[in-house]
């Protein structure tokens, strides 16, 4: 694929984040300068704890950085906005609201009439395969479930970028692997512009189109991987480990080092 | 052959279908027994002590006396309608407005406090100071300021409830899970909706918790304060009143019907608000 000709959505120019003050003082992200093009799916893979998930917290808007900028279509984030929908890692569903509730709230908020909104929100239910489940609660469904309302719930306001926080974290490893093809299918059908943090590298050769991989605190760019097998991928397939291994490759120095340098912290024994 | 064996599984699933009703009936009937026993035991043991001459009717009148002093009460009128009626009514009119001013200003508190830095610390202090004052001690400055009648009263039942009430919900609200707010930001949302329908809904386990223990205090303040600013009606008017005239009986009918309304608030109004909220969102565990 050439991306060479696709717009740029997300740009980040010397991006700075730092936490706390004196002693308790942690550089999260320091001197980060990406890049993401439109309608693609980047996956953004780091040791834990690196920071990948406060980058994506910035580029909601829930967190503002300490120096350097974001910019979304050329222009500084300042908060939260409908143009980003967020999948977060528990689902944060509303408990109260039913799923056809949850998925409606963004677009009572933005206001659209409601026959326009019900049908949409029927539509987006239709997308994750939640039809016959518009008026469970979250509590009564599985944790595949909850998830795929928690994609509905992102997508159905429309926003043309889905940042998404290691959503299949906290799945079964059966639940994640079909949830895995299903946002494959959902994404084919969309073509959202898809930011995605996690830490398996299985899981970011499997999805992107792109994948970034963040050094251990403070988080840079420690290399940027494209992925140009086509869809749907095999887990086994020669360039799927291909690539998958020099991912791996880059990522394994970062883990050692984030190892030995929690290591370096702890008062010796 | 057929249709007689469609006949035989229909009849099954009848008796099947009376069966699994009995048991309910009878499920039924267990829970209302055993719900029921200790307060038939306690009527019983009394009224035969009473009946013995065990302990003085005067002073323990036994439960027969009680019913029927209550039917006195309830038939005796003042233009034309029934005492114990008005003395019901006036307590249960100052329980509603003074517990409802307490609900909605301190939820309104309570959520500001929950969601404001400033605000938190400006109030907390006076707060917390202020809370362990027993709402008695209030009444006799209340007294002076807003002498004997409804006003004091339903300011010192506002009082007693309130602090229980903005405490739990401020807990409630700031207990909210991040990512609800953030979720609905993202969304767009404006203060108002964040405030209706992610703020309330989500501090509602807390608030409550808070709504409860406030409506119980709200009891106890109503019957403290018509025993000391009641004008003349009132159901801690009425037990206060009779002491005047050694009319235990009186009494009892009054600690009776206080039990009797606060058990429908708590359990009938609280407890039905609890069932279609947090219970069917599962917010709570099942017991």
């Amino acid at each position: 694929m050439n991306y060479g000709e696709a717009k740029t959505k997300i740009k980040t120019v010397n991006l700075r984040k730092v936490f706390g003050t004196g002693n308790s003082r942690v550089v999260a992200i320091d001197n980060l300068n990406l890049e993401i093009k439109e309608n693609t799916f980047t996956v953004i893979v780091g040791p834990s704890g690196c920071g990948k998930s406060t980058f994506l917290y910035l580029v909601a808007g829930f967190d503002k950085p300490t120096s350097g900028r974001i910019l979304l279509d050329n222009t500084p984030i300042s908060g939260p906005g409908p143009d980003r929908g967020f999948v977060f890692q528990e689902f944060a569903l509303y408990p109260w609201k039913t799923v056809l509730g949850n998925i409606l709230f963004g677009l009572e908020i933005q206001k659209v009439p409601k026959e326009v909104a019900r049908e949409k929100a029927m539509s987006y239910i239709k997308l994750v395969g939640l039809e016959g489940f518009e008026n469970a609660y979250p509590h009564t469904l599985s944790g595949g479930m909850k998830q795929r309302v928690g994609i509905a719930r992102a997508l159905a306001y429309e926003p043309s970028v889905l940042l998404m926080d290691e959503p299949f974290g906290s799945l079964d490893a059966q639940t994640k692997k079909l949830m895995q093809q299903e946002l494959m299918r959902i994404w084919e059908e969309t073509r959202k512009t898809i930011v995605y943090v996690t830490h398996s590298v299985i899981e970011a050769t499997y999805l992107a189109d792109k994948v970034i991989v963040f050094t251990a605190r403070p988080a840079r760019v420690k290399g940027e991987i494209d992925i140009d097998i086509p869809r749907p991928r095999t887990f086994t397939d020669e360039d799927y480990l291909r690539h998958r291994e020099k991912i791996l490759s880059l990522l394994d120095e970062e883990v050692t080092k984030a190892f030995k340098e929690e290591k370096q912290k702890l008062p010796k024994q | 052959m057929c249709s007689l064996k469609s006949e035989r599984i229909t009849e099954q699933i009848k008796i099947e279908a009376r069966l699994a009703r009995l048991q309910k009936v009878k499920r039924g009937a267990t829970r209302v027994f055993f719900f029921a026993l200790p307060f038939l035991s306690i009527v019983i043991t009394l009224e035969l002590l009473a009946t013995l001459g065990v302990i003085n009717p005067r002073l323990f009148p036994p439960p027969s006396k009680i019913f029927l002093t209550s039917l006195t009460l309830a038939s005796r009128q003042v233009g034309g309608v029934s005492i114990l009626l008005i003395h019901v009514c006036s307590s249960f009119i100052r329980i509603v407005v003074g517990f409802s001013l307490a609900a909605l200003s301190g939820i309104f508190i309570g959520t500001l406090m929950g969601t404001n830095k400033i605000i938190y610390r400006l109030l907390n202090p006076i707060i917390t100071f202020i809370m362990p004052i027993p709402t008695f001690a209030w009444v006799p400055i209340l007294l002076i300021w807003t002498g004997i009648g409804d006003r004091t009263i339903i300011i010192t039942i506002f009082l007693s409830a309130l602090f229980a009430i903005i405490y739990n919900t401020s807990l409630g609200v700031r207990s909210i899970n991040k990512q609800l707010i953030w979720a609905a930001q993202t969304m767009g949302s404006n203060r108002l909706t964040m405030f209706l329908k992610v703020l309330l809904p989500g501090a509602m386990v807390s608030m409550i918790t808070g709504l409860r223990l406030g409506l119980g205090y709200s009891w106890r303040a109503l019957v403290a304060a018509e025993m000391l600013a009641a004008a003349a009606w009132g159901l801690g008017y009425m037990v206060f009143a009779a002491r005047a005239f050694m009319a235990v009986d009186v009494m009892f009918v009054g600690l009776f019907l206080i039990m009797i309304m606060g058990y429908i608030m708590e359990n009938g109004i609280m407890g039905s608000i609890q069932r279609v909220t947090i219970e069917r969102w599962g917010m709570t565990r099942e017991t």
